[in-house]
């Protein structure tokens, strides 16, 4: 069982190719700019509880014209077991399964799971510790550099995915250091990972940066040939 | 006469469309063909329609000239050597098709152009190449002016058909129609990839399933309006039965189904034969016109393309209010019940000189005309009716698809977000075509060239034309009026 928030049957913005997206309820870090605030509560009347046989079967519906599904939320790595389940199940229709994750869950923790998927699709929100922990209500930041880190070794990090506060923002990221520490891994740059590079807007925020606006174009620009210049495979 | 008055005067047409308007009122002041008083009956009705072919057949409706023998032996009625390098053979094209007819009195037919210019590019750079490709399409849409002329694509990867797409997208022009013949087996992603690109941006290419249609000849080409043709060969006609006009004459389904659908069908099947022989036997084309004389087509590679429309309205007449095709299962049953009556009579009547098609009848999912008001295309769902789903959508076309062996398709508007990920589009278009769909055309919702019932049309030539100018392109005159009457603007875009 899993509380489902919405399942999403054509998908072309959450992995390579077409795919049905899984968006679960529940996300346990409330970050700043989350476009998604209503998939946060752990509890949800718009929610639903299924089972990973009732989602597989919605699933169905999208073959043959899908590649694979994308499991998001919300965080999905709260409900690891229904996780194992429905990829189990959609491995008989030969989908591949994205994990979309926020990284505070270990992944050497749920190492059937990692087997089991065809990779993550990570988010890296800040590298310093205190910029982490403004963004998001998370303590430990170590945790998603872990996930980052065997994610890389062991082939399974689908694409790394960074949100990109604009400058102006009360909130100073650290793009440009999350840029460097990644390109770090020789993993990612020679499987060439795709780095998402997403622009920051205000739809659906309800925090202090609800009017905030979206990032402009030449600091999206500087990003990307930021990450260009470090051999990422970026994109915006 | 007055007709004839109207085209010598008019202030719309150009000197070569009254040239050819002219021509047409000329041959239709002859009456020589044998038409029963039945026949008279459903065709004065415009239940069978014969889609403006004239009344005294002097060529096949569309010729498929086996380019590559004209290419390897040439052309000796024009005097063409086999050419020997790029330059030559662009030439040698050029002057060739300026002499292929057809009912539009311009080519259908450019040929597998992909595989033909591929060998004289071997040593020539890209920019040279690209240089010499966009003066050659730009000379094909100035001088073909009717965008019912297509090329062809794949389904093998080639250089020169990735220079021919990225020329395609620079031109943004009507002319030439593409068609990539698409098998997963064969033509690489990325290749499929580039066509769907390049078809969001110029609505050009469309996409063919390469492993169904294949199936139906030896040796298959695309021409005009998606029609799949065997190459070195073509069509001798295509009539249609505007099926809602018929469905209108009764109330009970029985009777449309048992008496007067199989009453229609075989009035239609003798007047094609009657057409058939009058080319075959009377009109001269196979004992003089060149491309018969030097074996670019034989005469026993024509078909007879079998032509509905409607058949979305017509199954709809017989349902209660809110019943329809393409939402409805009982709907969809009555429609497929109609369809297969339509295959099976085509299936069993023997019609003359089609050896190719063991002298049968081959259906044809008829896109649509101009005049057509509130009749959808083939076996398409109507506008506004689609289903929410685009799976949905693509499964029933496939159901219906496999009755159609000269050509069926899907356009589908996707908005701008597909240029993204055109590896989405794929999946999906590989999806549709395991299911059975057999071709599917798109256009992105942005573009200025857009997608009729089949052909190309230049959404800002429209404007020219509703406003009383000339235009270069006929087409555009069918499409102006077709695009307001068929609602097209309003096609249920995909969203990727
Ligand atoms: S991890 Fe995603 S879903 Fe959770 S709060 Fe942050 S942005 Fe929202």
């Amino acid at each position: 069982m899993a509380l489902v928030r919405k399942i999403i049957a054509q998908s072309t913005v959450d992995g390579p190719g077409n795919r049905t997206a899984v968006f679960l309820q529940g996300c346990n870090i409330r970050c700043a700019y989350c476009h998604n605030p209503e998939t946060q509560s752990l509890h949800d009347d718009e929610a639903k509880e299924m089972t990973a046989r009732e989602v597989f079967e919605v699933i169905r519906k999208s073959v043959p014209f899908i590649r694979g599904i994308t499991i998001s939320g919300g965080e999905c790595m709260l409900q690891t077991d229904f996780l194992e389940q429905l990829i189990n199940l959609t491995k008989t229709e030969a989908l591949t399964a994205l994990i979309d994750s926020n990284g505070t869950i270990p992944f050497s923790q749920h190492r059937k799971l990692l087997d089991l998927c065809d990779g993550v699709m990570l988010d890296v929100k800040a590298w310093d510790k205190k910029v982490y922990q403004q963004l998001t209500q998370a303590t430990n930041d170590a945790i998603v550099k872990d996930n980052l880190e065997l994610l890389a070794k062991e082939n399974k990090l689908a694409e790394v995915r960074i949100v990109c506060l604009p400058k102006s923002s009360p909130i100073q990221t650290d793009i440009e250091n999350i840029l460097q520490h990644i390109a770090q891994h020789t993993e990612i740059i020679t499987s060439n990972v795709p780095v998402y590079l997403i622009r920051y807007r205000p739809y659906g925020v309800i925090t202090k940066l609800k009017d905030q606006p979206a990032t402009p174009d030449y600091e999206m620009q500087h990003y990307l040939q930021l990450a260009q210049s470090l051999y990422l495979n970026a994109r915006i | 006469m007055a007709n004839i008055y109207d085209i010598v005067t008019s202030r719309k047409l150009s000197y070569e469309q009254k040239v050819n308007a002219l021509a047409h009122a000329a041959e239709d002041t002859l009456d020589v063909l044998k038409i029963s008083e039945k026949t008279h009956f459903y065709l004065d009705k415009g239940i069978i329609c014969n889609l403006n072919e004239g009344n005294a057949p002097y060529r096949p409706r569309y010729i498929m000239p086996d380019y590559d023998k004209a290419i390897r032996n040439g052309v000796k009625f024009l005097e063409l050597e086999p050419p020997t390098d790029f330059d030559e053979l662009l030439t040698f094209l050029q002057i060739l098709y300026r002499h292929v007819p057809s009912i539009t009195t311009y080519p259908v037919f450019l040929g597998n152009l992909d595989k033909i210019i591929e060998p004289y590019i071997t040593d020539l750079p890209d920019e040279i190449v690209e240089k010499k490709l966009r003066n050659f399409f730009i000379y094909l849409d100035r001088t073909i002016t009717d965008s019912f002329c297509h090329a062809n694509l794949g389904p093998e990867d080639t250089r020169a058909g990735r220079l021919i797409l990225k020329v395609d997208q620079q031109l943004k022009q009507a002319v030439p129609n593409l068609t990539l013949k698409y098998d997963p087996d064969i033509t690489p992603d990325d290749y499929a990839e580039q066509a769907i690109v390049t078809s969001l941006h110029v609505a050009n290419p469309a996409i063919c399933n390469h492993k169904l249609n294949a199936t139906t000849y030896d040796n298959y080409g695309i021409s005009s309006c998606y029609n799949i043709l065997p190459i070195g060969g073509g069509s001798y006609t295509l009539t249609r039965i505007v099926l809602p006009r018929l469905a209108q004459l009764t109330d009970n389904k029985d009777e449309f189904l048992n008496t007067l659908l199989p009453d229609a069908l075989h009035c239609m099947a003798d007047y094609m034969s009657e057409r058939i022989r009058f080319i075959v036997e009377k009109s001269g084309f196979f004992e003089s016109n060149f491309l018969a004389t030097e074996g670019f087509v034989e005469r026993d590679r024509f078909v007879a393309m079998f032509g509905l429309v409607g058949l979305a309205e017509a199954a709809n007449h017989f349902m209660p209010e809110g019943k329809k095709y393409g939402n409805d299962a009982e709907a969809d049953d009555l429609a497929e019940q109609i369809l297969k009556t339509i295959s099976d009579f085509a299936a069993q009547y023997e019609c003359p000189y089609c050896e190719i098609a063991n002298h049968r009848l081959l259906l044809h999912a008829q896109v649509g005309i101009d005049t057509d008001y509130g009749i959808t295309s083939g076996i398409r769902i109507p506008v506004g009716d689609e289903p929410q789903s685009i799976y949905d959508h693509l499964r029933h076309s496939a159901r219906f698809h496999k009755y159609i062996p000269t050509g069926c398709s899907d356009i589908l508007p996707f908005d701008i977000t597909g240029k993204k990920n055109p590896a989405a589009v794929l999946d999906i278009v590989k999806g549709a075509f395991q299911l059975g769909q057999k071709y599917i055309a798109f256009y992105a919702d942005d573009s200025d060239l857009v997608r009729i019932t089949g052909y190309l049309v230049k959404r800002s030539e429209m404007e020219k034309w509703n406003n009383g100018k000339v235009v270069l392109q006929n087409t555009t005159q069918f499409g102006a009026p077709a695009y307001s009457s068929g609602h097209l603007a309003d096609r249920k875009v995909r969203h990727v």
